[in-house]
C-alpha cells in the first residue's frame, strides 16, 4: 500500500530535474511573484531598482534610465489617410485615421469632427475578455478625447463648405501588446497618426449638392493636403505611478500597474508647457514623520512629488521631441 | 455609413460617408490585372513576414504581413473552459477582430458575421491539427485583429498560417503546423494568392488548408464557379505553395526559439 502511493505521488525534484539552477531559481521567483505580487515589488525598490532593470526616480539616481524604449512606425498602413505603430517598451499600439464626409452640426456649421477611440481587445492581454469596451477602455477613450479636443487640430480646418460638407476623422487606436503605460502610448500614436494624415483635395458642389474628392495622382493641381496642427497643442503625455504612497515609478509596466495607487499624467506640448495635468488615485502617503504637522507634510510631499513628476516629464520631452519629429 | 449611438465608446456624426473621388467611374471594369501583378507570376506567392513571439503578454503570439495584408495572432491557453461541464477534450477557441482602419471602408467596431465567418474557418483549418485530447477541461483561446486586409480569402489564408504558427510558439502539443493558401480561377488560368482585386474578378475562389509535413487536408473552402478539372488542379497548385510556406514558417520559429535562448 505505501509503494503505490509513493510512486502515485509526483516528487517535486521529478519536474525540475531537467531545469538548470538558474532556471529553478527563475522558476521560483516568478512563482513568488505570481502569489505575493506586492512583496516581490517592494524587495526590488528597496534595492532602487525595478523588476525589469530600470532605475527609480530618485534623487540620486540618473533618471534617463527610467523610461522605456520608445520607436514609432508611420505610414505603414496603406487603407488608412494616415497611420502610425508605437512601442513603448513592449506595449504597442497601433493607431489609424480614416477620413470621411459628414455634414456639420446646425450650431457648428463651419466645423470638422475629430472621433478618437481606443480599443482594448482581448489580443492583447490575458484581463481583457471579447465583448463590448470595458471601463479601462471607456476611460481611456475619454481621457484621449479630452486632450486631443483641446484644440491641436483646429475643427474649423476640417471644413469643406460651411453648412454642408465637412471631414470628420476616425482615429481608431487598437493595443497589441498591453505592458502598461497604454494611455501615453496611445496618445503618442494618434498625435502621429495625425501629423501622416493626407487629406485628397474635396470640393462641394452645390448643384448636384455632393462633395468630390480628387486623387493627387490624376490630377496635379488639386493635391493632397496635410492637416493643419497647432504646432503649441500638440500634446506629449508622461505618466508616473506612485507604489506605497511613497516611490515614484515613471512608465510602468502592466505588472506595476496592477500594484500602483495613483497615477499621475503630465501633458506637456512641444516647447514643454505644460497643457494638462492629471492624477487618478488616492495620493501621496501623507503620514511621514510622526509629531509633526501632518497636513502641513502632506501638502509638501505632493507638491514636491508632482514638481518631481513634471521636471522628469519635461527632461523626457526633449529625447521624445526627436522621435515624433524625426518621423 | 449610419452609426448608431454607441455610449461605450466616443461617436462621430450620425451618418458619415467614405470620399467619392472623381475618376471612380473612369476605371476599367476590367482593369489590367497582369499589370497589377507586377514581378510575379501566376504560380508565385507574395513573401511572407512572420514573426513569432511579438506579444509578450500572451502564451504564444506571431504577426504576419503578406503585401497589404498585416495580421497579429495571440494564444492564451490552455486556461480554464468557462462553461463547467466536463469535457474530455479541450476546446479551441477561435475570434476575429477587425480594426476599423483595416479596409477600404472604415469598418463600425460591432462586430458582424464577417468576423464570424473567417474564424470558424480559421477554427476547422486547426482542429485537427492540436492534440485537444491532452488539455480536457481546458480551452485554448486564439484572438487575431486584422490590422489591414486584402481580401477575405487572404484573410483566412494568413491568418491560419498565423495561428499555427502563435500556437507553436505556445508550446501547444500538435500533429503539425497549418498551412493555407488560396486560389482563383480568372478567366482560364489559376492565379495563386490573389489580391482582393484578382478575387473580386475571379469566377471561383479556392483555400487549402493542410499539414504539408503529413501531407493531411484540414480545411477546403471553394466559392464561386469551377470545373471540378479545375477545383483538382486549384489543390494541386495550392499543395506545392503550402509545403513552401512551411519551411518559412519553420524558419521562423527556429529563429525564434534560437533568439531566446
Amino acid at each position: 500500500m505505501d509503494t503505490v502511493l509513493s510512486s502515485a505521488t509526483p516528487s517535486a525534484t521529478d519536474v525540475n530535474s531537467f531545469l538548470s539552477a538558474a532556471e529553478k531559481e527563475a522558476l521560483k521567483a516568478a512563482t513568488f511573484q505570481r502569489l505575493h505580487p506586492q512583496i516581490y515589488l517592494e524587495r526590488f525598490l528597496e534595492e532602487k531598482i525595478r523588476p525589469d532593470g530600470r532605475s527609480i526616480a530618485d534623487d540620486e539616481n540618473e533618471d534617463t534610465h527610467a523610461w522605456r524604449n520608445v520607436e514609432v512606425n508611420v505610414g505603414s498602413i496603406t487603407t488608412t489617410s494616415g497611420s502610425a505603430l508605437v512601442r513603448l517598451g513592449n506595449t504597442t499600439v497601433v493607431c489609424g485615421v480614416k477620413a470621411e464626409i459628414c455634414e456639420p452640426e446646425l450650431d457648428n456649421s463651419d466645423e470638422g469632427f475629430l472621433v478618437p477611440n481606443v480599443d482594448l481587445p482581448a489580443l492583447c492581454s490575458p484581463k481583457f475578455k471579447t465583448g463590448p469596451p470595458t471601463e479601462e477602455a471607456q476611460v481611456l477613450s475619454e481621457r484621449l478625447n479630452e486632450v486631443l479636443g483641446n484644440g491641436m487640430i483646429p475643427l474649423s480646418s476640417l471644413c469643406i463648405y460651411p453648412g454642408k460638407s465637412a471631414w470628420v476623422l476616425y482615429v481608431d487606436a487598437t493595443v497589441i501588446n498591453y505592458d502598461g503605460n497604454v494611455f501615453d502610448a496611445a496618445l503618442l500614436a494618434m498625435v502621429c497618426a495625425l501629423k501622416n494624415v493626407s487629406l485628397p483635395h474635396a470640393e462641394f458642389n452645390p448643384e448636384l449638392n455632393r462633395t468630390i474628392c480628387t486623387r493627387p495622382k490624376s490630377d496635379s493641381s488639386k493635391p493632397a493636403r496635410k492637416l493643419i496642427i497647432e504646432e503649441d497643442l500638440v500634446p506629449l503625455s508622461f505618466s508616473f505611478g506612485v507604489f506605497a504612497g511613497s516611490y515614484l515609478l515613471p512608465d510602468p509596466t502592466a505588472s506595476e500597474e496592477s500594484l500602483l495607487d495613483t497615477t499621475i499624467s503630465i501633458i506637456l506640448n512641444t516647447r514643454a508647457r505644460i497643457l494638462a495635468l492629471s492624477q487618478l488615485g488616492t495620493g501621496v502617503d501623507k503620514s511621514e514623520a510622526p509629531g509633526q504637522g501632518v497636513a502641513d507634510i502632506s501638502h509638501t510631499r505632493e507638491a514636491d512629488t508632482l514638481a518631481r513628476c513634471i521636471s522628469l516629464a519635461k527632461k523626457r520631452q526633449a529625447v521624445i521631441m526627436k522621435k515624433v519629429y524625426d518621423t | 455609413m449610419q452609426s448608431v449611438f454607441d455610449r461605450r465608446r466616443i461617436n462621430g456624426p450620425e451618418d458619415s460617408s467614405a470620399p467619392i473621388f472623381a475618376d471612380e467611374h473612369q476605371k476599367s471594369l476590367t482593369p489590367d490585372l497582369y499589370k497589377d501583378r507586377h514581378n510575379r507570376s501566376v504560380s508565385d506567392i507574395r513573401p511572407i513576414f512572420l514573426q513569432p513571439g511579438l506579444i509578450s503578454q500572451a502564451n504564444g503570439s506571431a504577426y504576419i504581413e503578406t503585401d497589404r495584408t498585416k495580421i497579429a495572432c495571440s494564444v492564451y491557453g490552455p486556461r480554464q473552459s468557462k462553461n463547467t461541464a466536463y469535457n474530455e477534450k479541450g476546446r479551441l477557441n477561435v475570434e476575429v477582430k477587425f480594426t476599423p482602419f483595416s479596409s477600404e471602408r472604415r469598418r463600425a467596431p460591432l462586430r458582424d458575421a464577417e468576423d464570424r465567418s473567417i474564424a470558424v474557418a480559421i477554427q476547422q483549418a486547426l482542429l485537427s491539427s492540436v492534440r485537444l485530447e491532452h488539455f480536457p477541461k481546458s480551452t485554448i483561446d486564439i484572438f487575431l485583429v486584422i490590422i489591414e486586409a486584402d481580401g477575405i480569402e487572404g484573410c483566412v489564408a494568413s491568418g491560419s498560417i498565423a495561428a499555427s504558427t502563435a500556437l507553436a510558439d505556445a508550446g501547444i502539443d500538435m500533429y503539425g503546423l497549418v498551412t493555407s493558401c488560396t486560389a482563383a480561377i480568372i478567366g482560364e488560368d489559376i492565379w495563386v494568392d490573389p489580391t482582393q482585386e484578382e478575387c473580386d474578378m475571379a469566377n471561383g475562389t479556392l483555400i487549402l488548408s493542410c499539414m504539408p509535413a503529413l501531407g493531411i487536408v484540414t480545411n477546403v473552402w471553394q466559392s464561386g464557379r469551377m470545373a471540378i478539372s479545375q477545383v483538382s488542379a486549384c489543390l494541386d497548385a495550392c499543395d506545392g505553395r503550402c509545403t513552401d510556406i512551411h519551411s518559412v514558417v519553420a524558419q521562423a520559429l527556429l529563429n525564434s526559439a534560437r533568439s531566446k535562448v
